[in-house]
């Protein structure tokens, strides 16, 4: 008797939740529906996939804030501009997390047709077997990259492949307040160009207690950066590119100085520390704690709009050893997956071409800061606008198009990148605490050789 | 015997009948556990076996495991700074939080449990805390701690004294997610403690009070004791909560700086989330494990014998 | 005399630390109704009040349907372990068997494994079974809850022997004490773990970013996550209302049920 009520109890309970799928899932149909309302006649979705009805591909992306309201204006345009294709943006979460869902679905018929990664996930996509190079649908169709930016394409360029679409790109600029240069009696349009030169100005522009020379994040890609325009390698094999990588070579002379540098500023008293969070360093310098930093050039124009005084933008320094040879392409690209319904990714290859359109390029700019891939947006009315607005806003073109292609500035490709990005940080922390810079530096690159050599071996 | 009493067995035949019946208690048992063990084999020991088992080898990048390693994990595990760091800071950030925690919200608990006018609101807003999830407190706090724009510098600077680099400085970085996590766990467990407080028989305090017993005296010898279960209770709940710390880590720290807050738990989310290591991670949860296992037999071994129950 | 001094007294030790805890959320409300510039300039208090911060959360987040998904889960799981977690114990305190401290310290043991290790493999039955997107993929794997079976066993153990003994001599049925005795004897338990369930699920953070892939069932705390950006600067006004939006119906479910919680605490004394 209390067995059989136990089990309706059960019973019960597992029919309630069942219940509660049932709702998700249509609740999840109807999302889907209001998602791509912009785009399609409603109701049609449902019906078989073959005829009538626009082909559904999903893509997953990491765009949050305004990257995400802009990115899914541009999807709704696309979606509006024909009817045989629906994309659905979904927000997966940080680059890392999408990744890690996507792995698990990757070749599976759940994988998206569009997946966003970061740039340093590259060498782990192409490695993947998950993916579709872009490079197939170019040739089938003839389509004309040339009309691409060169420096960016170079970055996903891999044995004359081109693996995925570039989409969201920036590049580290230097940001300094103007104001603050006239006050010590610096050139407000001349700004430093070299590491001593740097140094100089920052010691001047201290002001002990309340403002800082000069600031990095302490994020490795900024380390890369500074290693890359000094035409210095993060790895051996050409930075990965001509074979795969088997040691890091960032601790090399390039590395030295870098951290040289930093930690000369750090014990002067000129070098302020905010930490690895975008955010808080934009407010140190927008609250004039520190006059000089590395930003992504995604974010000048929000610093310009939001600073209370006037902000120049120029190069990222060089060392005075080495000439200029220029940045790598920073942000992600758009990859498409293999294994799923060719529609699907003809969906996919069709959004990739329409987010190159200058239109979509321009309002991209924009909206978020990241560069144009295709350069004739830059003759967009809206950017020319903007650009008047903020003639700023061209220094980040100049320096990359000044960029010199080499295997340098084409940016390592190593897929345990995550990783060594996170060991030259903890470095990067340690030095700002005293460490001997040859010595942070020798174990971030210990570290990384550590994990390239395991999995080299979990690879055989 | 006191299965002979039970009415509505289905009674078969004699000889079997014994071994039925001798067996009923299990079979009871096993219904009203079958749930649990259901969905604790379903979501615990079968990822926990999977985890134990990956942490004998070497994944590739898509997780699979390629190369048996043996315990060439754990060795690695044994001499690497970076784990020896995580360890320190777990069991800092475990002694940092888990008395303190307990410790204000008891005393807050103490406060409004005297019978005076407006208690209510003030019992409200010390339990508000409970109601501000892991994900928006951590926001808030990062405000907070803002090295430039944060609350806590602005009033430090205007009182004279020097900014501190809360998050930012190894030294710091660690207390100021502690004071983060104590904040947001005092609404709970003065809620718990207070409702234990409550529960105390006044009859206690009113032959204590005939006896001129100090305010202390009672504390020591009548709250406390009598509160012991609920105490217990709390302690054990910040200390699982500690062990297991990750939003506030994630949105505040990340880990850093110089690792300085990368406990256990994230360190683990790194290495299989960021790095895919699943090898090390593996290693990392199975050395947690044991880590949590033996502090909770030592705490049921000598806390619960110091609990009175009623 | 001295009565009236320790009142003061008192009050004012009331005062100070009711506004040190409160003070945090006190700041995010501020902060919600500032504009970026404002902002930034690390201001307290805003010149003028701003409602567009809120507007924008709003528009760019289905925040309501967040809310509502955050509640369901909470509320299912809640109800879930409630159900799984008092059966096991009742089997514990009320039902001897052979191996019983064994197996209970079997269940005790799964309280040590930490959730971010199981994380990786759980994701891949989830996926198996089909449930990314859906509402049980966020609640099933938690029914079951050691810890709350650990509360309600130390709870239940304080039932005295005599009633049980007595029911069973009065023929009442195994299950039907446990409904109708234990359940009620313990209700100030039950609430406690069920506050507890409650809030964990509602804080829950990575799980639910792991097993949804669009917005039907997603949760307010991956909203929160959808405010804050990484590279592009984060518009902080916003992210602000968008905490503020979010710990709203919590504080208000709090601030209503916070009276039934001391009760249902409360009725614990008259055992």
């Amino acid at each position: 008797m209390r067995k059989s009520i136990m089990f309706v109890t059960m019973l019960v309970l597992l029919l309630v939740v069942a219940a509660c799928s049932d709702d998700a899932n249509s609740e999840n149909a109807e999302a889907k529906q209001n998602n791509s309302s912009g785009g399609a006649t409603e109701g049609q979705q449902e019906s078989t996939e073959e005829d009538a009805g626009p082909v559904e591909a999903t893509f997953w992306h990491a765009m949050s804030g305004a990257g995400q309201e802009s990115l899914e204006a541009i999807v709704d345009n696309f979606n509006d501009s024909q009817d045989d294709y629906t994309i659905v943006p979904e927000f997966q979460g940080s680059y890392e997390e999408a990744l890690t869902k996507f792995r698990t679905v990757a070749g599976t018929n759940d994988a998206p047709a569009i997946i966003q990664t970061f740039e340093v996930g590259t060498k782990y996509m192409i490695d993947s077997g998950a993916i579709e190079p872009v490079q197939t649908f170019i040739d089938e169709e003839g389509y004309d990259t040339s009309i691409l930016e060169e420096n960016i394409l170079n970055y996903y360029t891999v044995d004359d492949q081109l693996y995925s679409m570039p989409f969201n790109s920036s590049t580290p600029v230097m940001l300094y307040n103007k104001d603050a240069f006239e006050e010590v009696g610096l050139d407000p349009d001349n700004p430093p160009q070299t590491f001593a030169e740097i140094k100089d100005a920052a010691e001047q522009l201290t002001i002990e207690g309340e403002r800082y020379g000069f600031s990095i994040l302490n994020y490795g890609w900024f380390f890369e950066e500074l290693v890359a325009t000094q035409g210095g390698l993060y790895v051996n094999n050409d930075n990965g590119r001509s074979a795969d990588a088997t040691e890091a070579t960032f601790h090399g002379k390039e590395g030295l100085r870098i951290f040289e540098w930093i930690d000369d500023m750090n014990q002067a008293g000129t070098y302020g520390n905010f930490g690895s969070n975008w955010d808080d360093i934009r407010a140190a310098f927008q609250s004039e704690q520190t006059a000089m930093y590395l930003d992504s050039s995604a974010g000048v124009a929000n610093t310009i709009e939001t600073a209370p005084f006037d902000v120049g933008v120029a190069f990222i320094p060089h060392a005075e050893e080495a000439e200029r040879h220029g940045v790598i392409i920073g942000g992600a690209s758009l990859w498409m997956a293999k294994g799923i319904n060719e529609d699907k990714q003809q969906a996919a290859w069709e959004f990739m071409k329409f987010l190159q359109t200058p239109e979509s390029q321009a309002k991209w700019h924009v909206d978020t800061g990241y560069f144009a891939i295709n350069p004739a947006a830059y003759k967009e009315e809206i950017v020319k606008q903007r650009w008047e607005q903020y003639p700023q806003l061209s220094v980040t073109v100049d320096q990359l198009q000044a960029t010199k292609p080499s295997a340098a500035t084409q940016g390592a490709l190593i897929s345990v990148f995550p990783e060594s990005r996170q060991q030259v940080v903890t470095s990067l922390e340690n030095l700002l605490q005293g460490t001997d810079p040859q010595e942070a530096l020798d174990r971030a690159a210990k570290e990384t050789n550590r994990v390239i050599e395991q999995q080299a071996r979990a690879n055989q | 015997m006191k299965d002979s009493l039970e009415m509505e067995q289905p009674i078969l035949t004699d000889q079997p009948l014994s071994w039925w019946k001798k067996s009923l208690n299990i079979r009871t048992a096993c219904l009203y556990l079958l749930p649990s063990f259901f969905l604790f084999a379903v979501f615990l020991f079968y990822p926990m076996a999977k985890t134990v088992y990956l942490s004998f080898f070497l994944t590739d990048q898509q997780g699979i495991a390629n190369v048996f390693v043996g315990l060439e994990n754990y060795q690695y595990l044994l001499q690497s700074e970076s784990f020896r760091k995580s360890i320190k800071a777990t069991i800092l950030f475990v002694l940092y939080t888990v008395p303190t925690g307990v410790m204000i919200a008891l005393a807050l608990a103490l406060l409004t449990n005297e019978k005076v006018k407006g208690i209510g609101i003030f019992r409200t807003m010390y339990a508000s805390t409970m109601g501000v999830s892991v994900a928006a407190s951590s926001v808030v706090w990062l405000f907070l701690f803002h090295p430039s724009i944060g609350f806590f510098n602005k009033i430090i600077t205007a009182i004279g004294g020097e900014s501190v680099s809360w998050l930012l400085d190894p030294s710091w970085a660690l207390v100021s997610i502690s004071v983060t996590t104590i904040w947001m766990n005092i609404g709970f467990s003065f809620l718990i403690l207070l409702g234990g407080l409550q529960n105390i028989d006044e009859q206690l305090y009113e032959s204590a009070k005939i006896d001129g017993a100090s305010y202390l005296y009672k504390l020591r010898r009548i709250t406390i004791p009598m509160l012991s279960p609920t105490l217990f209770f709390v302690l054990t709940v910040s200390l699982i909560n500690a062990f297991q710390t990750f939003g506030q880590v994630d949105i505040l720290t990340q880990g850093g700086p110089s690792e300085s807050t990368n406990v256990i738990v994230y360190s683990i989310y790194r290495e299989a989330f960021v790095n895919y290591q699943f090898g090390t991670a593996s290693a990392q949860s199975v050395f947690l494990f044991l880590c949590i296992l033996i502090v909770t037999i030592m705490q049921f071994k000598f806390g619960e014998k110091k609990v009175h129950y009623q | 005399m001295n009565g009236l001094l320790k009142k003061i007294a008192l009050y004012l030790v009331l005062t100070i630390t009711a506004f040190v805890v409160f003070f945090p959320i006190l700041y995010a409300f501020l902060i919600s109704f500032m504009t970026g510039g404002e902002l930034l300039q690390g201001n307290l208090f805003s010149k003028s009040f701003h409602l567009e911060n809120y507007q924008k959360a709003f528009e760019r987040l289905p925040l309501a349907h967040y809310l509502m998904n955050s509640f369901i889960i909470s509320l299912s799981v809640m109800i879930g372990q409630l159900v799984v977690s008092s059966m096991a114990a009742y089997a514990f305190v009320f039902i001897p068997f052979k191996g019983r401290d064994a197996i209970f310290f079997l269940f005790i043991s799964t309280m040590m494994i930490p959730w971010e290790a199981t994380m990786i493999p759980n994701f891949i039955t989830i996926q198996q079974l089909d449930w990314i997107n859906t509402y049980q993929g966020l609640t099933i794997p938690f029914f079951a809850m050691a810890f709350g079976t650990f509360l309600l066993r130390q709870h239940f153990k304080t039932i005295p022997k005599e009633l049980d003994e007595a029911a069973q001599v009065a023929g009442i049925s195994r299950f039907k004490f446990f409904v109708k005795i234990v359940v009620p004897y313990c209700k100030n338990s039950l609430i406690t773990l069920g506050a507890y369930s409650f809030l964990t699920t509602w804080n829950m953070y990575l799980w639910p970013l792991l097993v949804t892939n669009n917005d039907s069932v997603r949760t307010v705390q991956i909203g929160l996550k959808q405010l804050r950006t990484q590279e592009l600067a984060t518009d902080w006004g916003v992210v602000m209302a968008g905490v503020v939006v979010v710990i709203i119906p919590t504080l208000v479910l709090l601030f209503i049920g916070q009276k039934y919680l001391q009760k249902g605490l409360a009725q614990g004394a008259l055992k």
